[in-house]
């Protein structure tokens, strides 16, 4: 008697579960068809873009030119070494920035985290230009290093790669040092005592306690930035000064040179698709779950 | 017993932030081996000493010494203590045997050395076989266990804990006071343990440094701090107690017009207060020569499980406008029938039990 | 910012006065939309030929700026209706024609028989003249900067940076001319792909000194107002105008390349016949003197020269100028129709060697 009355109980609740479930598909279904057709619908119709060619039918050209060309290869090359060193610089420097933000009482931080934010609220080609006159030949720089006698000449500052990391670097910092810091403000600092009680020096209690567990805003900032930095367009071009040719540049040229999206949409299918595999391997390399969960 | 652990020696030790005081010529002695334990109420400076113990607080002056050896400007690392967090700070990064074996890494321990003592750690704490365990899949007081047990592998002569008990629940608080005790016995360390809970003090030991405003009121054994209270501080704060203002004029004591005796010899003059534990009351029948009585009104009257508790108001025109708490064991034979509210009784208190302390400025 | 501001301002005034017009004006309420460049450029288009033929037929003209032949494509093919008009280099159109996207211009509504010899197309209405030229820097050469291609791809007798544009449009000229092949043989030797590799090679040999490759006429002219370069291609209007502000450039026209720009309709607009005839309005001799008032691109209307329209000291500034004229070679859109999307790729392929 007692068991069948748990047995139409259990029933009940399995089924009280499912309508939660349903409830909840239900209620989510709108935007998960919202989203998908907000992010997989434009892959797509890009996807299948890439494969008209000039006269409308299908084809592999857009494939074969990019094989083919040995511009293509470097234009890529390029897209992702840019990306890679911006991303490296960015935590160079962010890192110790968003570490002494995190040390610091919130006042403080505060005031310096407006300091972070004030670039965003230029647009990004007044601070492109920026650079420009500050950096270039006769620019601010080289102009007063110069008169002073700290150079006898003036450096190349811009119109290079390092014009572009400079510039690069500068509008993506702040992406890589929100994340980081959040998350380095919530490590419990009774962490680090406790390292250093049971025997770390301060620099092992960093780099054993502090460091891991900073890693999840890291991660997050250097991907952010590593993937933005894949789309630039207008930075590298101002201070790339032709010399740093991105992915994004080439798809805008693409489009005007062969009057199709065609062209313009195999580069991006491609860039997609080299992004997708380094951000796998990268996760391969670094396992994300490791530094899942904090107590 | 002596011989793996260490004494601590602490003088003169204060600390301001602005001009606030921390601590304040705080002056104390650990023996070695010995459990004890620093109780006050919140914000009396507890942590801090603790904090200047460890190294991560250092005082604006006085010395620190742990074995003779003076450790007030050593790093924490090198001070070679086990610690316990309030919060407990284990690495969410690490599982538990990776938590539990983090000292032993640091020390440069052979791996197989290290699997061992983490296996004999976390036997100790009684968590065998949870080392691959991640931090966040474990129950509070396992956490707390972890904690310990990190703190404990690499056999520290000092352990420092603060409040570790703080967040679980009574029955559980109970058990691991008992069982923290057993292991501070079973290892043989000097252990400094911080809490606000008196009754937790008592129980685990061996002396208790009570701690108010940054000052070191009392230091004790858990009865004499409980009998003797020196200061109205420690009656007010150690047990129930009612405090009865009283006044001494050549070592006789008065409360208003009457006479009290008193368990101790009272050799100076001034404001002094008469301690009243509930406990040492009873109802007097009739006056006896070996007791102090107060008459007075039972004004409220309380059912507390094994206890009756009563409120009795005395008499305004002797002891002014005050009333004592009695507590009488329910289920005492020695008593026919407990007085009703507004019954007119009188209570006694042994001479024995009945001590004075000075009063405090501002204390009543 | 402040031209286009200038723009707006004029673009609102017109269109009052289009309203004071209305009642003797045939195409009161008509509405047309063109798009061109901005900067300097549109600037003297809007007040030198736009406004005052949309007043002068009484009607309406917007003005925005577009980014190029790529926009009308985008615009055509979207089926989207964004504007009836646009101004386009003369290889832009060319372009645009070759790929089915504009209309067809009805030169029995346009009157085209005082242009230049070869100033209009079937889908561009030649309007101003414009050169490439190579200019250099008076400060570090002086008079004596690199008059011809050949001083300009000479490192050793003009040694210093150089800047060239981004895209193959006119560079592989200058460097066929740098390397000795004679104007009129430009087009033969360009016309396989040995001749553009040898106009490349040219180009790869001075790349070292290459500091900038400039994507617009904006930004050759801040080059060399702010001497971040010694001497760089670009269009003449553009270091003209630089020069009023104070930069230190010279130019020397036996190194111009002759090009032009007009304007073009995208197909299926719907004020096509309006748009024809508003263009027909443009063309007048008129209008094109005043533009060149604001920046140096001569007319491709003779009637502007014939008619003393210009006052002699400016006419010399033109390009087109007959004076300037005869130094130069002119650009064959022709060319770019063919051989533009294999050009362009090797160009690409050489800046990012
Ligand atoms: N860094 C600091 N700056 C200013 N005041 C502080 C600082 N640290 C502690 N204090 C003050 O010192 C006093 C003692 O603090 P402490 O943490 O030692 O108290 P506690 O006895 O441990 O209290 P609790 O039982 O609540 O933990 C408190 O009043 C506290 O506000
Ligand atoms: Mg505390």
């Amino acid at each position: 008697m007692g068991g069948t009355k748990l047995n139409s109980n259990q029933a009940e609740l399995a089924q009280l579960a499912r309508r939660e479930h349903f409830t909840f598909f239900g209620l989510t279904l709108p935007y998960l068809v919202l989203v998908g057709a907000m992010i997989i619908a434009p892959i797509g119709w890009l996807f299948f873009l890439s494969f008209i060619g000039r006269d409308g039918s299908f084809s592999i050209e857009n494939y074969e030119r990019m094989i083919n060309s040995k511009a293509y290869i470097r234009i890529f090359l390029t897209t992702f070494k840019i990306s890679i060193l911006t991303t490296f610089f960015c935590a160079l420097l962010g890192y110790p920035l968003a570490y002494f933000m995190s040390q610091i009482s919130r006042k403080w931080a505060n005031i310096c985290m407006i300091g972070v934010l004030i670039p965003f609220w230029t647009s990004l080609l007044v601070r492109t230009y920026a650079w420009l006159v500050l950096l270039q030949k006769k620019g601010l720089v080289n102009t007063i290093a110069v008169d002073l006698g700290l150079l006898s000449e003036p450096i190349k500052f811009v119109h290079n790669t390092s014009g572009t990391l400079i510039g690069m670097v500068h509008i993506m910092l702040p992406f890589l040092i929100l994340p980081l810091y959040a998350n380095m403000r919530a490590i419990d600092p009774h962490c680090v005592k406790a390292a250093s009680s049971l025997g770390a020096t301060s620099i092992r209690a960093f780099w054993t306690v502090f460091f891991p567990l900073s890693m999840p805003g890291l991660l997050a900032g250097l991907l952010i930035v590593f993937v933005l930095c894949l789309g630039f367009y207008v930075t590298p071009a101002v201070l790339g000064g032709g010399k740093v040719i991105m992915a994004a540049m080439k798809i805008s040229s693409n489009i005007e040179l062969y009057f199709s999206w065609g062209a313009a949409s195999a580069l991006g299918v491609v860039l997609l698709a080299v992004t997708m595999l380094i951000l796998f391997i990268a996760s391969k390399l670094v396992s994300l779950d490791q530094f899942g969960q904090r107590s | 017993m002596t011989d793996s652990s260490l004494n601590i020696s602490i003088k003169d030790v204060t600390k301001t932030y602005g001009d606030f005081y921390a601590l304040k010529d705080v002056s104390l002695e650990v023996l070695s081996g010995e459990f004890l334990t620093l109780l006050g109420p919140s914000g009396s400076g507890k942590t801090t000493l603790l904090m200047v113990l460890a190294g991560f607080t250092s005082p604006d002056y006085g010395s620190v010494r742990f074995g003779g050896e003076e450790v007030v400007l050593k790093p924490p690392h090198l001070r070679g203590i086990g610690m316990v967090f309030q919060n407990y700070a284990l690495f969410p990064h690490m599982n538990v045997a990776e938590n539990v074996g983090y000292p032993q890494k640091l020390r440069g321990v052979s791996k197989e050395e290290t699997r061992k003592s983490v296996e004999n750690a976390l036997a100790t704490v009684k968590l065998h076989g949870l080392g691959h365990r991640r931090v966040d899949e474990l129950s509070g007081g396992q956490k707390q266990r972890v904690a310990l047990a990190r703190a404990i592998v690499f056999q520290p002569k000092i352990l420092l804990m603060d409040e570790p008990l703080s967040a679980l629940d009574k029955k559980l608080r109970e058990e691991m006071q008992i069982e923290l005790r057993q292991l501070h016995d079973s290892l043989n360390m000097t252990t400094v343990y911080v809490t606000h809970d008196q009754k937790e003090a008592l129980t685990m030991s061996d002396r208790i440094a009570v701690i108010n405003d940054g000052r070191l009121m009392q230091l004790g054994t858990p009865n004499e701090i409980y009998r003797r209270p020196e200061n109205a501080f420690t009656a007010d704060f150690i047990g129930e107690s009612s405090l009865l203002p009283a006044k001494v004029k050549n070592g006789i004591a008065t409360i208003g017009s009457k006479k009290l005796k008193g368990a101790q010899k009272l050799k100076e003059d001034g404001d002094f207060m008469l301690v009243v534990r509930p406990e040492k009351l009873f109802i007097a029948n009739k006056k006896a020569r070996d007791a102090n009585h107060f008459e007075g009104l039972v004004e409220d009257s309380i059912f507390q499980g094994e206890s009756q508790l009563m409120v009795i108001k005395l008499d305004p025109e002797n002891y002014g406008e005050r009333s004592l708490r009695l507590r009488i064991p329910n289920g005492s034979t020695s008593l026919g029938k407990l007085p009703d509210i507004n019954e007119k009784i009188i209570l006694g208190l042994k001479i024995t039990d009945s001590y004075f302390v000075e009063a405090a400025n501002g204390r009543d | 910012m402040k031209s286009f501001c200038m723009v707006k301002k004029v673009a609102v005034a017109a269109f009052l006065l289009g309203f004071a017009s209305f009642s003797t004006a045939s195409f009161a309420d008509e509405t047309l939309r063109i798009v061109s460049w901005g900067g300097a450029y549109q600037k003297g288009q809007s007040v030198g030929i736009f406004q005052p033929a949309a007043e002068a037929m009484g009607i309406t003209v917007k003005e925005d700026t577009y980014g190029g032949i790529s926009d009308v494509k985008l615009m055509v093919k979207s089926g989207a209706d964004k504007f009836d008009i646009f101004s386009s280099g003369a290889g832009g159109c060319a372009s645009g024609g070759a790929e089915g996207i504009l209309e067809k211009l009805d030169y029995s509504v346009i009157d085209v028989s005082n242009h230049l010899p070869g100033m209009y197309s079937d889908y561009c209405a030649g309007a101003d003249i414009f050169s490439v030229v190579a200019a250099w820097n008076t400060e570090t050469y002086g008079d004596n900067g690199p008059r011809s291609w050949a001083d300009f791809f000479d490192v050793e007798k003009f040694p210093g940076t150089r800047a060239m544009r981004a895209k193959v449009d006119s560079q592989l000229e200058a460097a066929l001319l740098a390397d000795g092949v004679a104007k009129e043989d430009i087009y033969k030797v360009l016309d396989s792909e040995e001749g553009i590799d040898r106009a490349l090679d040219k180009i790869r040999s001075i790349k070292p000194h290459i500091a900038v490759w400039w994507t617009s006429g904006a930004q050759h002219a801040q080059l060399m107002k702010d001497g971040e370069v010694d001497m760089t291609t670009g269009w003449n209007g553009r270091f003209d105008v630089a020069k009023l502000d104070g930069a230190k450039v010279a130019y020397d026209w036996k190194t111009g390349i002759m090009d032009w720009e007009g304007y073009g309709i995208p197909k299926g607009v719907k004020n096509k016949d309006l748009a024809m005839k508003y263009i027909a309005e443009m063309m007048k001799p008129e209008y094109m003197a005043e533009f060149a008032k604001y920046i140096t691109y001569g007319p491709t209307n003779k009637l502007v020269y014939e008619l003393n329209l210009m006052e002699e000291a400016r006419a010399r500034q033109m390009p087109s100028h007959p004076d300037n004229a005869k130094h130069q070679m002119t650009l064959r859109t022709d060319w770019y129709a063919k051989w533009r999307t294999i050009a362009a790729e090797k160009y690409t392929e050489m800046m990012t060697e």
